[in-house]
Order: structure tokens, then sequence, then C-alpha cells
């Protein structure tokens, strides 16, 4: 991170409350109102170039971080200048510069080759014709589109047309890219392309991206910062391998031995579950170190095989945002 | 919201959507006709009112037609080219649509105007013109340019009253997320009044047509002019006057609606 520079984005203490309206109860002379406060205070700095993932549970107020730094939403309280400006009261200039990718809406034209869509998204950005033949050249060939410019979009595959939609949001060369769940749904490889794709946009033109996910491998593949978020606040801001490094302390083993009749005795605390052939338990090498872990195992009988591993990312998540309390 | 480049992507627009609903003709053409028996049906009615009455007040057949041909083509003519508004807009809402023409640097209502068209409404059209074309045959019009340039003036202000009267709905919308159809009485309400000229109605409907919802100003005045029946004794500049209540009233409304876009709460994740 570059701290001479001014940030690229900077927030300060935002907060926004929704005001969901219950249905009427029978008997009762007005709807119950319930305020919702989806942010908190939230405060940070993106520098430009940065790579940032933000993560949280459902409703934890991504989506709605994102929708006030795109200029959709107007806060209820605090500060945000992104590329110099007011998002959502420099609505126009603003948006010129960034770039916003929904993973679960789709925003171009159904019905005809994306190509038309691309035209069009040319005429509303107001692209220069050179600039727009550059770019389009470069992100067909970066996105493997050239074979699918003449397809409609109701044609394509969900990963097909989620590299569809991330190039008409970079065909004006945002600054800023702001990415809503990209991967959501999408198959192992166009997850890897896509994740590829982010990369070489980011080190190319020094892109900065923000984007939310639950997948950790889109993080632990792309974000070097990572920042969670639950119940409206900002919980965490740091590194991925500092946060995972907290609550990694568990190890799954999995043991089978010769015969089927052997019994491993251990003390409490650990859980032990019968697996087809063999057993699997979680301990935690700082009460239990795994040597004395392999003597007691050993004393039921003799080992065929034994495995390590350490703990699942996303079972990690889960322990994070349960002790979070979230 | 006008402007060279606007009105250019607003053509841009209506290719590429013209173009997703001819991928699939029958539906277009089947639905086309729906419309024309529908419309039909309405003008049949004045034929029946002026096969069984001859007149109403001092308006000949001829004039009724006219009347009913006017607000048929201004009325369609909205639907048509304004489809962003007068239909589209609370779906757009509630799917989340609206988000992602707020991520781009066009205005919002240039954005909606741009995301619709009805070409189906041709055939509503169409009868409209028939019926427009009937009356001031019947009436007797001696056309003239400035009679041609008043009916322009009326229909293009009527386009623009009518658009006003539909963002009512679309401010709704914007609070409930939902679709407020009840916002759509006057508007309708007028269309189906106004079809007949104001005064065959009692005094409190010809204040609402003429004062809240002025399609009385914008289509009765010019159209009464045109077929020299004038419908209030006010000198005849008043007739190129009056119209402008239609682009006025969409000028408030679109203020309205700006204001409105402030507490957008958007929808899903």
């Amino acid at each position: 991170m570059d701290r001479t520079e001014t940030p690229l984005i900077s927030v300060r203490e935002l907060s926004k409350r929704f005001i969901l309206r219950k249905k009427r109860e029978p008997g009762a002379l007005f709807r119950e109102k319930e305020t919702v406060q989806a942010l908190r205070e939230v405060s940070f700095d993106i520098a430009r170039g940065e790579l940032v993932g933000y993560i949280g549970p459902n409703g934890a107020g991504k989506s709605t971080t994102v929708k006030i730094l795109s200029g959709i939403l107007t806060p209820d309280g605090g500060e945000v200048r992104a590329c110099g400006k007011v998002p959502w009261k420099e609505r126009k200039s603003y948006v010129r510069r960034i770039g916003v990718v929904f993973g679960q809406r789709m925003q171009l034209w159904w019905d005809v080759p994306v190509l038309d869509s691309y035209t069009l998204l040319k005429e509303i950005y107001r692209i220069p014709e050179k600039s727009y033949r550059e770019r389009l050249g470069e992100l067909t060939e970066a996105l493997d589109l050239s074979g699918l410019l003449r397809t409609p979009l109701r044609q394509m595959s969900l990963g097909q047309r989620m590299r569809a939609e991330l190039c008409g949001s970079l065909l004006h060369r945002p600054e800023l890219l702001f990415l809503d769940e990209p991967t959501i749904g999408l198959d192992a490889v166009s997850k890897l392309a896509l994740r590829d794709f982010l990369k070489w946009e980011n080190q190319r033109y020094r892109t900065t991206v923000l984007l939310t996910t639950h997948d950790m491998e889109d993080i632990a593949a792309l974000c070097p910062r990572v920042m969670v978020l639950g119940h409206g606040r900002k919980l965490y801001d740091g590194t991925l391998q500092t946060l995972l490094g907290r609550y990694d302390r568990l190890r799954t083993a999995e043991v089978r031995y010769d015969r089927e009749d052997c019994v491993p005795v251990l003390p409490e605390g650990i859980r032990v579950e019968r697996t087809g052939e063999g057993y699997r338990l979680c301990y935690r090498p700082e009460t239990l170190p795994t040597g004395e872990l392999l003597s007691l195992l050993q004393k039921a009988g003799p080992i065929r095989e034994l495995t390590v591993q350490p703990q699942n990312i996303d079972r990690m998540i889960a322990d994070m945002y349960r002790e979070m309390d979230l | 919201m006008m402007g060279v480049k606007t009105l250019r992507l607003y053509l841009s627009s209506m290719g590429i959507l013209l173009k997703s609903q001819w991928q699939y003709p029958a539906s277009f053409l089947m639905q086309t006709l729906a419309q024309l028996v529908m419309e039909g049906g309405e003008m049949l009615a004045v034929v029946l009112l002026v096969d069984r009455f001859d007149h109403l007040n001092q308006w000949s057949g001829g004039d009724l037609y006219f009347f009913f041909g006017l607000m048929s083509v201004t009325f369609y003519l909205t639907e048509c080219f304004g489809r962003g508004i007068t239909g589209q807009f609370p779906s757009m809402v509630r799917m989340g649509h609206l988000d992602t023409l707020l991520v781009r640097p066009r205005g919002i209502l240039t954005q909606v105007m741009c995301s619709a068209v009805d070409p189906r409404r041709v055939a509503c059209i169409a009868v409209g013109a028939v019926s427009l074309a009937l009356g001031s045959r019947m009436a007797q019009v001696h056309w003239t340019l400035p009679k041609a340039l008043l009916l322009l003036e009326s229909v293009f202000c009527g386009f623009f009253l009518i658009l006003g009267l539909f963002l009512t709905e679309a401010i709704l919308c914007i609070h409930s997320v939902k679709s407020v159809e009840i916002a759509n009485t006057l508007t309708y309400g007028g269309r189906s009044a106004c079809q007949y000229p104001v005064d065959a109605f009692p005094r409190p409907l010809r204040v609402l047509f003429t004062v809240a919802a002025p399609f009385a100003l914008v289509m009765h005045v010019p159209a009464s002019r045109i077929l020299e029946k004038p419908l209030f004794p006010w000198p005849t500049w008043t007739a190129w006057l009056c119209p402008l209540a239609g682009p006025a009233v969409f000028g408030l409304m679109a203020f309205l609606f700006s204001r409105a876009m402030r507490s957008y709460r958007s929808a899903g994740s």
C-alpha cells in the first residue's frame, strides 16, 4: 500500500438505517415499524491499486456499503470521498469513473447480441471511438469473449454471462471497480478465469478493486487485504493470513487401523466420528500436541493410514462469525 | 433532459429494444392485433353515441370523433414511447434494475425513458388517427398551417402531460417499493373522461380536468379552436398558450421525482 498518496476511497463513520414496515398485526391500529441499522460508523481507507476483499455473513451490510460507494444509496450519516467526489452528490461525474458488477443482477440487454449492448454503453459513457475499439479488443481477448460477441446474453451460460458483464463494466476504463459477489454460482474453471482476469486488470491499470464474496478462495487468491463486516460494524481490517491465524487452531486427523475392531481411547473434549473404515477427529495441537495424540492412537492397534489436515477455510470463517457473535 | 446527444441515445436505445422485441415476432403480432381490437371497441362506444344522439351540447358527431382521436393518438403515443415511465417503472424498482441505471452517467429519467418502448401501441395510435381524420372531415375543418401546428403542439404537450401524471405512480413507488395502481386513477380516469369535451361533465370534474390534470387546457382548448367552436370565450392566442400546461405539469413532477430519488432504498442484495 502506498501511504504517501491520498487514499482513493476514504470512508468515515458511515451509517445507514432502513425502516422496515411490518405487516399489521390483527387488531392493531398501526403497522409496527422496525429500524434496521445496516451500517454503524464504518470507517476505512483504500489506496489506489489495492485489491480489497469485503466479507461478512448475509445481511452484514456489505451490499449496502457497495451501494453507497457506487452512488445508489444516500447514507444517513458519515462521509465518503471516492475519486475525490461524494458519490451520491456528484453521481453523474462520479459513476463515469467507476465500474460496478452485481453477481445477481444483469446489466446488459438480454435479447440482443452483447456487441449491441457494448455499442449502447459506448454511447451512454460517451467513449471515443478509438478508445472504445482498443479497449474492446483488449477485453475480449483477456476475457476470451471473441467467439461470443454476436451471441445474445440469454443464450449464454452463467460463466460466459459474467465475463460479458465484466467486459461491459470495464469498457469506459474505470479507476475503481466494485464487484458484488461476482463468482456466485460459477463453476471452478469460470472462477479461476475470473480471478486471473481481475489480477491482470489490477496489475496492468492499477484498477482498484473492492470485492464482496462468500467464497474465501476468491479472497485467498486475490486480496492481500480483507475487511470483515458484521451487524453493520467493521470487525477486522488486515491481511487474510493474520485473520486466519487467530482462528486456525484446529486440525483434523483421519486414522485407519489394520483391523476394524481397534477403538482409540482419547481424552474428553476431542470430537471423534466414525467414518466408513476408520475415525475422523478434531483436536487442538495447543492442548493436545500431535505427538501425544499419535501415541494414544497407536495404543489402540497398528495404524495403516494417518492424515492430518488444517481446518477447512469456510469452517474457520464460520467459527470466526460465531465467536464474533454474528 | 433534451439535447442532441440525449436524443441520439434515445434512438439507439429504441433500436436495441425493438430488435429485442422482434426476437418474438408471433407474440408481437398477436398482441398488436389484440390492441387493435381493444381500441376499436373504445371507438365503437363513440360511434354508438353519435349514432344515437347526433350531438352532445354544441358538439356534432364529427367534433366528438375529433376529440376522441386526439386523446387516443396522444395517450398511446405516450404509452408507446414513454413505456419506461408509464409501465415499467414499478418493476424496475422492485427487481433492482433501477440500481443499474444509477451507476451510469446519465439522468435517471432519461435512462428510464430509454429502457422501454411499446410498439404494439401503434395499433391504438392508428385507430386514433383514423378517428381524427374522420372527425375533421365530418366537421369540415378548413385546415391551415397554424391549425396543423396547433394540433401538433397539442399532441406534443399532451405527451408530457400524460408522462407527468404517470410520474405520480413512479414517485409513490420509490417510497413504497411496490406498484401503487391507485396513483394512476387520475391518469386513466382523465383519458376515459377527456376523450369527450370537458363541458360535457359537471363542474367538479371540469375543475379537476382543467386545474389538477389539465387535459382540457392541453387538448380541448386547441381542438375546439381548430373546430372553430372555442370552449372558452378567450382570445385566440390563449389556444397556443394553454397546452403549455402539459410540459409545466411534467416539469413539476420531474422535480418531485428527483427529490424522491434521494430517499430511494434499493432492493435485494
